[in-house]
């Protein structure tokens, strides 16, 4: 099936290229030095006192959920920059034109590099996001109130960034392509933030403007929920207090029609980059 | 010259043509890659398409494949709407500016086109040894194809289009990076492709090697065909001689002028006679004779396709500045 051994092959480029082999040793290095980070901070509590047990606490749940972030936006970068050139590289480079005059569809290319990225992506999430969680949990004794449900949050966003990078990759070269997914990652992840404190000064326009960027590019509210399942109770009230104007903490989960949306989303995004790449001149 | 000029008539009945276009066109806002295509081509044929830069071949070649849509006019491949995704199944296809994942040896390279090309799986160890050993790349067939050569990547290409056993291939520029060694080969593998009744649609500039391998040629210039016929029609009977002599003159001229065209060439050490017979170039000798002329060399040449390709294209040129 043309669609199978276009995902497998994608699956099978980012190995020879040494994509896997790079981010998995870079993870391993970020993952033993917050090992190491984690292990200083449990001695001196338990040894001198220092922070308290209850501030250890906190200060795990608030680590944890900065790097889960950083996860995220690694993913996400390596979403933009995976995807932006997958069509567009393979247009300029020479490789379309030996492959599209097959007797294929368009759309088995598009999904088939779709699949086998989103693949990647999840593996990345699940792979190198449990081993952290895996190896806070052994250090300290912290775990967090639904890992796999942040863990789900990280990669549905990685794979929302994906789709968006993928489709704008049937038109757009692959740096400008890569740039305006990050950027429009950016905004939306500013526009949670971003409304919150636009109601806090009740600016209605404001507040309207990030509601508007956080349903047309979902990913900041995918990352809410990753955020919220990290964070034990005692810090999503805390993030309450601030009426969740802050980047790192959320004090509510994304709705259940919004996950709905998101998940619209990206089939809607998917079948524009298929009708796009099906009317391109190649 | 008898070769069918501008436009060949409609498909002829009995099998559909391998290729049949009518009035194809493609528009990039105002400015035109192809202007009105109209050509058949009768299955089984080593057809030779050429023209100079820009004239439209690569473009017409993508829009036989669906990979750029047509502005106006229509097409069909093997009888089927050009784009047809089952026809694709019996088409090959190399590029003139082509790439394959060069993180792959080339034995995955075509592996993985049997599967695009639906190559059933007890088929595909054959089709690939098959392929490898016709373009002479057996022996590397596990190498990466990021260590090859241009002309070892122009021989994958050839392999990728042999995959699926078409019954059309299309070729742009298929010996642009092989050395002379290499050209003869693919001049065989083109010669047993026809011996198999395989179609094949050579885009080419080398003139003298469309001229070794193809049966009939079209030649398109600003996207139109302006002379399409057997090979031989197209070049005609011109004939022409190269007499060398010590010094022309006017009675020297006027004395050839009843065997053909006389004209004075190389500051008048030499008179070239167009139009010439060639069996009656002793009897040209013998006038110059007895008129006086010392004679050092005669030399009979036929036009070549490449003498008449550009005589065409400058009529062309004439014609389309006529029509401004």
């Amino acid at each position: 099936m043309p669609l199978l051994a276009i995902a497998s092959l994608t699956l099978r480029e980012a190995a020879r290229r040494r994509v896997i082999l790079a981010v998995a040793l870079l993870s391993l290095i970020v993952i033993g030095l917050s090992a190491w980070g984690f292990e200083r901070l449990h001695t001196m509590s338990v040894v001198q006192g220092r922070p308290s047990p209850s501030e250890a606490a906190a200060t795990y749940a608030l680590l944890t959920v900065m790097l889960a972030q950083m996860f995220s936006f690694v993913l996400a970068v390596g979403a933009a920059f995976l995807a932006a050139p997958s069509i567009a590289g393979e247009v300029e480079s020479g490789v379309a034109l030996v492959v599209l005059p097959r007797p294929i569809r368009r759309s088995d290319v598009l999904l088939g590099k779709w699949l086998g990225l989103s693949v990647l992506l999840a593996l990345y999430a699940l792979g190198a996001g449990g081993l952290e969680l895996m190896v806070v949990k052994l250090i300290t004794g912290y775990a967090p109130p639904h890992p796999f449900i942040a863990l789900g949050f990280i990669a549905f966003q990685g794979i929302a960034l994906l789709t968006l990078a993928l489709a704008l990759s049937t038109r757009l070269a692959s740096i400008t392509g890569g740039i305006v997914a990050l950027v429009m990652y950016g905004v939306s992840w500013l526009a949670q933030p971003g409304a919150t404190a636009a109601a806090i000064f009740h600016n209605e326009g404001l507040q309207h403007a990030c509601t508007v960027i956080t349903l047309l590019v979902p990913t900041g509210g995918l990352w809410r929920g990753a955020a919220f399942a990290l964070e034990p109770v005692l810090i999503a009230a805390m993030s309450g207090t601030t009426q969740g104007a802050n980047p790192i903490t959320v004090s509510n989960p994304p709705t259940t029609p919004f996950l709905f949306w998101a998940a619209g989303w990206i089939v809607v995004v998917l079948l524009l980059g298929i009708r796009s790449f099906n009317k391109r001149d190649i | 010259m008898t070769a069918t000029v501008a436009r060949e008539g409609s498909a002829s009945a009995g099998p559909s043509p391998a290729i049949h276009t009518v009035d194809l066109a493609k528009h990039y806002g105002d400015v035109a890659a192809l202007s009105a295509l109209s050509m058949s081509v009768p299955r089984g044929e080593v057809f030779g398409f050429l023209g100079p830069n820009g004239a439209g071949k690569t473009t017409a070649v993508k829009l036989l494949l669906g990979l750029t849509f047509p502005t106006g006019g229509e097409a069909f491949v093997l009888g089927a709407p050009i784009g047809d995704r089952e026809t694709r199944r019996k088409i090959g296809y190399l590029p003139e500016l082509f790439r394959y994942q060069d993180w792959l040896s080339a034995s995955e390279v075509l592996a993985f086109h049997c599967v695009l090309a639906g190559v059933a799986k007890s088929a595909r160890t054959k089709q690939i040894h098959n392929a490898l050993e016709t373009v002479g790349l057996a022996k590397r067939a596990s190498d990466r194809v990021g260590s090859y050569s241009k002309g070892m990547q122009q021989r994958l290409g050839l392999a990728v289009a042999l995959i699926g056993e078409p019954e059309l291939i299309l070729l742009d520029e298929p010996t642009s990076a092989l050395d002379p060694v290499g050209r003869r080969e693919v001049r065989d593998v083109l010669h047993s492709l026809k011996q198999r009744g395989v179609t094949v649609f050579l885009n080419s500039h080398l003139l003298t090697e469309v001229e070794q391998v193809c049966d009939r040629v079209a030649i398109v210039d600003r996207g139109r065909v302006i002379a399409i016929g057997p090979l031989a029609e197209i070049t005609g009977d011109g004939w022409s001689v190269r007499i060398r002599l010590v010094r022309s003159s006017p009675e020297l001229l006027e004395a050839l002028r009843p065997f053909g065209q006389p004209a004075e060439e190389e500051d008048g050490t030499a008179i070239v006679i167009r139009g010439a017979s060639p069996d009656r170039v002793p009897d040209a000798i013998a006038a110059l004779v007895r008129a006086g002329a010392r004679i050092t060399a005669v030399e009979p040449n036929r036009r070549s396709l490449e003498d008449q390709f550009i005589r065409l294209l400058h009529g062309s040129a004439d014609a389309a500045a006529r029509d401004r």
